[in-house]
Formats: C-alpha cells, sequence, structure tokens
C-alpha cells in the first residue's frame, strides 16, 4: 500500500527519489533513466528555444542528475560533457537563474570526482568574462578560487596551477577583463597558495595595464599583500583542534584523580603542539612577491613611463601615490637607479601639499646609496628649502628634518656641510619636536662624518677621534663595506687572550684599541686598523714600537685569526652576539640603513608637542566617561527644591532691608577696611572674568 | 653543535683535490662553497648580505676594466689593466647593448673617485643591473693592491632561492690555502645568519667540474 502511493510520488518527487536512489541503486534504474530521458528531451527544447524564461523543474532536474548521474556510469557517462556543453554554448542565451543552478552542478560534478578541475576552470572562466550578472560572477569567482585552493590542498597540482596562469595571462590581454585577474592572483595568494614567480609576473604585468582600475590593483597587490598574507596565516596558524584537545585534557585534569602520569602526558601534548607550529613556520618559504620580481630595474623603468612618465594617463592623486609608492619601494630595495624619479618627486615636495607626508616616505624609500650623492642633495636641499625654513610651522620643520635624516642614513653624500651645518642648528628651536629631530640628525653624522658637523656638535667620542687624526669613515660613493673578518670578532679573540694569560700584552693591547674602532667603521681595510693603533697610544714610544710591530701583525691576522683556523661553534656565536650587543651603537637611533622596509609616513611627523586645546580636552573627558555613571544612583533628586535662603535674601525687598544692621554697619565701616574690601572685590572680579 | 671540523674540512678537500687531479681541465678549476639554507622566512627574516675579504684571490684570471682619468688610465696600463677613458665611456652612447656587452666582458670594475659619480649617467643602470656597479679608487691608494682587493672579495646575498654559492679558491692552491679559505668564508656566512648555524642546511664543496663534496 504504502510502496505504491511511493511510486506513484515518484516521478515528480526527486528528492525522494534521490534519497531512495541513494540507498538502493540497482532498484531504481527505471525511474533515473525516466528522468534522464526527460532531461535529455527538455534540453532539445532548450536548445530549440532558448528564452528567458526560468524554469524550476529543469534546475531541479539537473541537480537530481548531478548527484546520481555517477551511480549509473553506463547510462548516464555522457551527462557531465553535455552539460559542459550546454554552459559552454549556451550561457549566454540562458537566464541568471539557471545558469546558476547549472555551475552549482557543475561544481557537484567536480567534487564527485566527475569532472576534471582543469574543465570545470576552463568553465568558470568563460562565464565569468562573458556573464552580465553580478550575482553570477560572484559565484564563479568564488568558485574558482575554491577548486584552485582545493586542487592544491595537499600536493601544490602545478599542472592545473599553470594552465590557470595562462588564462590569466590572456585575461590581462583584454582591456577590461585584468581586474579579474587581479583579484583571482591576490586571493590565491594571499591564502599561500601561490609564491611563485609566474604568479608575480601576471601582477607585474596588470601593474603595467592599460585600465586604471587593473593597474593600480596590481600595485596595491605588491605593496599591501605581505602584511595581509602574515595576517592570514597568523589567523590560520592557531590550529583549533589539537588546541580543542589539549582544553580537554586540562579540563579532565581538573576533575580526575592528579597523578603525576597524566600530568606529564599534558605536558607531552603541550610540547609537541608547540613543536608543530614551529615546523609549520619553518617549513612554508615566502618570498615576498617583491623580490621575487624578474629584472626590478627594467619593472621600474616601464611603470615610471607608463603611469607617471609623459604621456601617461591621468591619474587622481591617490592612485599617484600607489604607484610613486611601489616604484620607490622598488628603487629602495633593489637599488634600482631611476634618476627621472626625484626630478618627479621634487615637485610634491612642499608643506601645502596634500598627503605630503606620503612623499616623503616615498622619497626616504627611494634613496639608497646607489643614487648619484648631487641627485639625493637636489632633494635634500630642495626639503630644506620648503620645510625647514623661517616662516613654516614647526610641525613641517620636524617632518622636514626626520625625512632630511632617513635620506642621509641611507646615503650619508647627498648633504653639503654648509647645510648640514645650517639644518643642525635647529637643535636651539623652541619646539620640542624640531629639537628632537635636529639632534637626531646630529647623532646621525656624530657615527658617519663627525667632520662635516659643526665643533660644539661633534660630541666628545668624535672629538677624541678626530684629535686623534681618525679620517673621515664616510664612505665613498659606490663603495661597498668590505669586511676583513666577522664583525665583532676581536671581541672574541681577546677573551680568549685573555683566558690564556696574556703571553703577548701589546698584542692585547691592539686588539682593544681595534675594539673602540669597530664600533663605527666596522673594519674597512687593514690600512685604517693600522692608522688607528698607531695614533691611539699615547705613549710616543709605544707608538714606535706599536707602529713597527704592528704592520706585519696586520697582515697576518686575517689568515691567522680564530676565523681561519678553527670552525666557529653556536657557543662561540652565543658569546659574540652577547659581546656584541654591548657595544651597538648603529641600533641607537633605530636607523635602519637597509632599503627593505615600506615607511610609515607618520613616522616621519615629529613628537605631537601642542598642548590640547580645550576642546580637545573636553573630548578626551568624555572619553574617560564612558561606560561610567557619576553621582547618586538615584540620580539628582531635588531638581524642583524651594528656593534657598540666599535666594531669599537676594529677592528681598529693599525697604525691609535698608534699616537692617547689617546693611547700615557697612556704611560705617572705616574707610581702610572699605578699601581693602574693595580691593578684595575688584580682584575676585577679575579673577571671575578669567 | 657544529658538526663541521677543520680535519672533516681538510680530508673533503683532499678528496676534490684528488678528483680533481685524475682528469686534469684545460682551465684552472675554481672550488666554490655551496650554501643551503633552512629554518629562514626571508620575508620575516632580514634580508642578509655582507661581503668580505679573503686572504688569496680565489679567481686569478678574473677580468677587470677601470674607468677612470688619465692618470689611472696610464696607472692601469702600465700593471696590464684594461682601462677606458670618458670619452670611451661616452662613445658608447648609451646604447644598451654596447654596455651589456661591456658588462658581460669583464667580471669586475675600478672607476677613478672622479669619475664614479657620472657612472649612472653615463652607462645607465647597466652595471648595476648586473651587480656590477664598479668600486671607487682615488688617487692615493696604490691601483695593484686595490685590484688584488677587489678580486679577493667575496659577495653573500640572498637571490629568489634558499642557497647561495660564493667562489672560494682553486685547484692550483695548496690544500692549507684552500681548507682556510673555506673556513674564512663558512665563519663569516654563519657570522651572518641571525641563528648561525641553526639557518645552515648544507654545506657543500665543489670544483667547477668536478663532483660536489658535502661537508656540512
Amino acid at each position: 500500500m504504502v510502496k505504491r502511493k511511493r511510486a506513484a510520488l515518484l516521478p515528480s518527487n526527486l528528492a525522494l527519489l534521490q534519497n531512495l536512489i541513494k540507498r538502493d541503486k540497482d532498484s531504481y534504474v527505471e525511474d533515473f533513466l525516466q528522468q534522464y530521458k526527460h532531461f535529455e528531451s527538455q534540453r532539445e527544447i532548450f536548445l530549440l528555444n532558448p528564452s528567458d524564461e526560468y524554469s524550476e523543474d529543469f534546475n531541479d532536474l539537473v541537480n537530481f542528475l548531478a548527484h546520481v548521474s555517477n551511480l549509473y556510469p553506463k547510462y548516464a557517462s555522457e551527462f557531465p560533457e553535455g552539460l559542459i556543453q550546454l554552459v559552454n554554448e549556451n550561457h549566454t542565451r540562458l537566464n541568471a537563474e539557471t545558469n546558476d543552478g547549472l555551475i552549482r552542478s557543475l561544481v557537484l560534478l567536480k567534487n564527485k570526482g566527475d569532472i576534471s578541475p582543469e574543465k570545470l576552470v576552463n568553465v568558470l572562466f568563460q562565464v565569468l568574462i562573458s556573464t552580465s550578472s553580478k550575482a553570477i560572477r560572484h559565484i564563479c569567482y568564488s568558485n574558482l578560487v575554491l577548486t584552485i585552493t582545493n586542487a592544491n590542498a595537499l600536493n601544490k597540482n602545478p599542472k592545473l596551477n599553470r594552465s590557470v596562469q595562462t588564462l590569466l595571462f590572456n585575461l590581462l590581454q583584454s582591456p577590461k577583463d585584468g581586474l579579474w585577474a587581479v583579484k583571482i592572483t591576490r586571493q590565491l595568494w594571499r591564502k599561500n597558495i601561490w609564491d611563485d614567480a609566474k604568479s608575480v609576473e601576471i601582477m607585474r604585468q596588470a601593474c603595467l595595464h592599460r585600465d586604471t582600475r587593473t593597474s593600480v590593483s596590481g600595485a596595491k597587490f605588491f605593496i599591501g599583500i605581505d602584511k595581509e598574507k602574515e595576517e592570514f596565516l597568523m589567523d590560520d596558524s592557531s590550529d583549533e583542534e589539537t588546541q580543542k584537545e589539549l582544553e580537554q585534557l586540562r579540563h579532565r585534569m581538573k576533575y580526575n584523580k592528579k597523578t603525576s602520569k597524566r600530568d606529564k602526558t599534558i605536558q607531552k601534548v603541550a610540547k609537541e603542539l608547540k613543536n608543530e607550529e614551529a615546523k609549520d613556520k619553518a617549513v612554508q618559504l615566502n618570498f615576498s612577491a617583491l623580490h621575487l620580481l624578474n629584472d626590478p630595474q627594467g619593472f621600474v623603468e616601464q611603470l615610471y613611463s607608463k603611469q607617471l612618465g609623459q604621456g601617461s594617463p591621468r591619474h587622481t592623486l591617490e592612485h599617484k601615490i600607489v604607484f610613486l609608492n611601489l616604484i620607490s619601494r622598488l628603487s629602495g630595495m633593489h637599488k634600482v637607479v631611476l634618476l627621472n624619479l626625484y626630478s618627479y618627486i621634487l615637485r610634491y615636495l612642499t608643506p601645502k601639499q596634500l598627503e605630503v607626508t606620503k612623499f616623503l616616505a616615498c622619497a626616504v624609500q627611494s634613496s639608497h646609496e646607489l643614487v648619484p650623492p648631487e641627485t639625493l642633495q637636489t632633494v635634500v636641499e630642495k626639503i630644506a628649502n620648503e620645510f625647514v625654513s623661517d616662516g613654516v610651522s614647526s610641525e613641517a620643520a620636524a617632518a622636514g628634518l626626520n625625512t632630511i635624516r632617513e635620506i642621509l642614513a641611507r646615503n650619508p653624500l647627498a648633504i653639503t656641510p654648509e647645510l648640514l651645518q645650517d639644518l643642525t642648528a635647529y637643535k636651539g628651536s623652541k619646539s620640542k619636536s624640531v629639537v628632537a629631530s635636529a639632534r637626531g640628525l646630529i647623532g646621525l653624522y656624530r657615527e658617519v662624518a663627525p667632520e662635516m658637523l659643526n665643533k660644539k656638535d661633534r660630541g666628545k667620542e668624535a672629538t677624541e677621534k678626530m684629535i686623534a687624526g681618525k679620517t673621515s669613515s664616510l664612505p665613498r660613493y659606490g663603495e661597498e663595506i668590505v669586511y676583513d673578518r666577522i664583525e665583532g670578532l676581536e671581541l672574541l679573540e681577546d677573551r680568549e687572550d685573555d683566558d690564556d694569560g696574556d703571553d703577548d700584552k701589546w698584542e692585547v693591547a691592539s686588539d682593544l684599541s681595534e675594539d673602540s674602532d669597530d664600533s663605527e667603521e666596522g673594519w674597512i681595510n687593514m690600512e685604517s686598523d693600522k692608522e688607528y693603533e698607531v695614533s691611539d697610544s699615547e705613549d710616543e714610544k709605544e707608538k714606535e714600537k706599536e707602529k713597527g710591530e704592528s704592520a706585519p701583525k696586520a697582515a697576518v691576522s686575517i689568515a691567522d685569526s680564530v676565523m681561519a683556523k678553527r670552525i666557529l661553534t653556536p657557543a662561540d656565536f652565543a658569546k659574540l652576539d652577547e659581546l656584541r650587543k654591548q657595544k651597538i651603537i648603529n641600533e641607537k637611533l633605530g636607523l635602519n640603513l637597509k632599503g627593505d622596509e615600506s615607511i610609515d609616513p607618520d613616522s616621519l611627523l615629529g613628537a605631537r608637542e601642542d598642548k590640547l586645546t580645550k576642546e580637545e580636552k573636553i573630548e578626551r573627558m568624555k572619553e574617560g566617561r564612558e561606560g561610567r555613571d557619576f553621582g547618586s544612583k538615584k540620580g539628582n533628586i531635588d531638581h524642583h527644591h524651594s528656593t534657598t535662603n540666599r535666594e531669599k535674601a537676594r529677592k528681598k525687598n529693599i525697604i525691609m532691608m535698608a534699616h537692617n544692621k547689617a546693611v547700615k554697619g557697612k556704611a560705617k565701616r572705616s574707610l581702610r577696611l572699605q578699601q581693602k574690601l574693595l580691593k578684595h572685590h575688584m580682584n575676585r572680579q577679575r579673577g571671575l572674568k578669567r | 653543535m657544529s658538526k663541521l671540523s677543520t680535519a672533516s674540512v681538510r680530508s673533503n678537500v683532499q678528496e676534490l683535490l684528488e678528483a680533481s687531479n685524475k682528469k686534469k681541465r684545460n682551465f684552472l678549476e675554481t672550488i666554490e662553497l655551496q650554501i643551503g639554507l633552512k629554518n629562514y622566512d626571508p620575508q620575516r627574516d632580514k634580508r642578509f648580505s655582507g661581503t668580505v675579504k679573503l686572504p688569496l684571490v680565489p679567481r686569478p684570471n678574473m677580468s677587470i676594466c677601470l674607468f677612470g682619468d688619465a692618470h689611472d688610465v696610464e696607472r692601469a696600463r702600465s700593471i696590464g689593466v684594461d682601462a677606458m677613458s670618458v670619452d670611451d665611456l661616452k662613445k658608447l652612447n648609451k646604447n644598451k647593448k654596447l654596455i651589456k656587452k661591456l658588462a658581460k666582458k669583464y667580471n669586475a670594475f675600478v672607476a677613478s673617485e672622479t669619475l664614479i659619480k657620472q657612472v649612472p649617467r653615463l652607462l645607465g643602470p647597466q652595471l648595476s643591473k648586473a651587480g656590477k656597479f664598479p668600486t671607487p679608487v682615488s688617487h692615493s691608494d696604490d691601483l695593484y693592491q686595490k685590484i688584488q682587493e677587489v678580486k679577493s672579495t667575496v659577495k653573500f646575498q640572498l637571490k629568489k632561492v634558499l642557497c647561495l654559492a660564493v667562489a672560494v679558491g682553486n685547484v692550483e692552491m695548496s690544500e692549507d690555502e684552500i681548507v682556510t679559505q673555506i673556513m674564512i668564508a663558512s665563519n663569516f656566512l654563519v657570522s651572518l645568519l641571525k641563528k648561525h648555524w641553526q639557518n645552515i642546511g648544507s654545506l657543500t664543496i665543489k670544483s667547477t667540474m668536478g663532483p660536489g663534496i658535502r661537508i656540512y
């Protein structure tokens, strides 16, 4: 009875049929075939007359077949292919809902393994480009990303990646669809699924795209993706499941009997967890996209000429900053020399320029030691003229000085002594932030080239060295610091010599002198060593002696040092690090001489110094009050109280008071008292007015 | 603890020399040190680069060219080093192909102090692109010594992959010399790394045509 009922329902109730087929496929072959034929005929009708009408029946039918077709490979082996063909050829003519349903079914088939990811990706791409519906585009995009992510989940799937990347390259050729290539690549890069040079190449081409939206989003990718990716990985790294396990164990420990064995297990699990996390972190190889660029010099030149140079499209200021930021970052990082860039930045360096701090940051980022000093000098001079002069606000002066300091930290040759001395004179400014910035500049040059500073500013250490006759430590243009040995190695050797018991006394002495040497020089070459040894000793005789012996000593020292004799062990390095840490001066200023980082524009502004205005004070007060109630919980009770005695006294009729003793007495006071009270009253009035 | 000891390096060097002696090549084989890094996140950790001067010249046949004023050109000619004057450089006319050719022809460049500031203008970015930006030399420097210095410096720099290689010697050097060079190079490299030996995945020495021999 029941069965007959069910059978009657089956042709119309597809969900039920699907359920039954999944339970027992052999008994429902007939029903399936019936539905399959129905689908075929429906499709024929569709193809003959592809109307815009949405038929729910057809969608349900497709969905049903996608669910069960793999159970009947004998009958429905052509179903997936047919579906792909249907979508491929007709997706422009079909309406949105039908397309939606078809795509969902295709994804389902891919998940079941009936379609390869490559085929699905191909179809999705086609629909993505040509469809006009936003919803479908969104579905296609998310499914594309998901498909590629899943295909790369366990192992990388280079074949799929390559084919997708080729498709993306093709997308970039078209004038409008380039944005999708950027979006997809960005998403996959963020998820750490793609991390190769080829995807970077896609973004590189996107940056040079004609369409502004595409090129800007390409540039933004390079600027911001590292941070984004890190954030994504940070979220990911807290492995929830294992964490949960540990929590459960801990919870159990609370109530179960506490034994040392259980304690140990917890510790063990915690340790394993930690190890696993560490392993994960170490394994992933993530080069920044900026580092993976092929031919950065060429890219920077192209980008400049295409987006900022002559004949480039007119970008808004915001977009210009994006491109400029990318260009300057690349040129700092890869030591690219692009001389036009500096004259371009020059024109935006005025205090009144919108977003001037960003331009200042770009100026800093783009400077490095291989830029010809003359070029950077113009930039520094312009900043000095525009920002650091009388009649400019202290804020601007501080920002200007900070920027100059950062530029000079990267290329100390880019300023003349006269200008430097002019700038350092701002240490006497009234504004605190300007003073701080000027002092920063002085501090920098005390280390780099004290002779360029005013005599007063040199400081004790630097002056002593100059008196001792040390030549400038300013590196010449194009010169690279070449080390003879590990920086600070002499500290280690010195230590070991001490342990040996000083068999050669003045060798120790010379080593000591070398110690102080290394702080600003870092062993440029042997000559300077020698010179220094000679000059440092106070005693004339010793000087002679040292001069005689230090030369051969220096000659053998490289080959003879600890470094050449044996392999330094980790313990040695630990000691070395420790010793070196005591002497670190370079980091005192927090200056980073490497060009890798991006500069935060706000960091260039000086310390905030102006007092708070009244409005700001009130604002802060209110902020502190938020979420707190003051006064009585019952509220202010007597809103409508009766008049006070004071009020009554004030409003009392004067006639009634005129003969009062208190009033009459006032006139009878002594003159002195009257004057005194009047003065007091006036003072109070003045105080109140203020 | 580091697993690398002087004795093991020495035996490996012996092995390497033996291999190269077995089949003499028609040129001077260079010995290079190849380094594989591990536990190194190129994005988070600072990218390191460092230049060290080795006691001996690893590649004596390195070709060097000097850009100089008249005085320096004269000096260079006298010690048999190729030299180019400003006029020669101007003749290149910023022609990319010619400059590239020039950059390819020589292993390193030296330039007079007076001239070096003009190099980016005269030659464009091609030289720094090839990593061969000239080293400055002043009139007071001893040119010969300076050139020897340039020849004997090696640069450690991480590129797009987590491995790097530098030339440390050649097969004509004595065993002791090679061992010293390797020690200095590897010690220096390890000192550059944040976690020192924990960052080193492998060290391999290899002569140009010989097999690679892993020493760490």
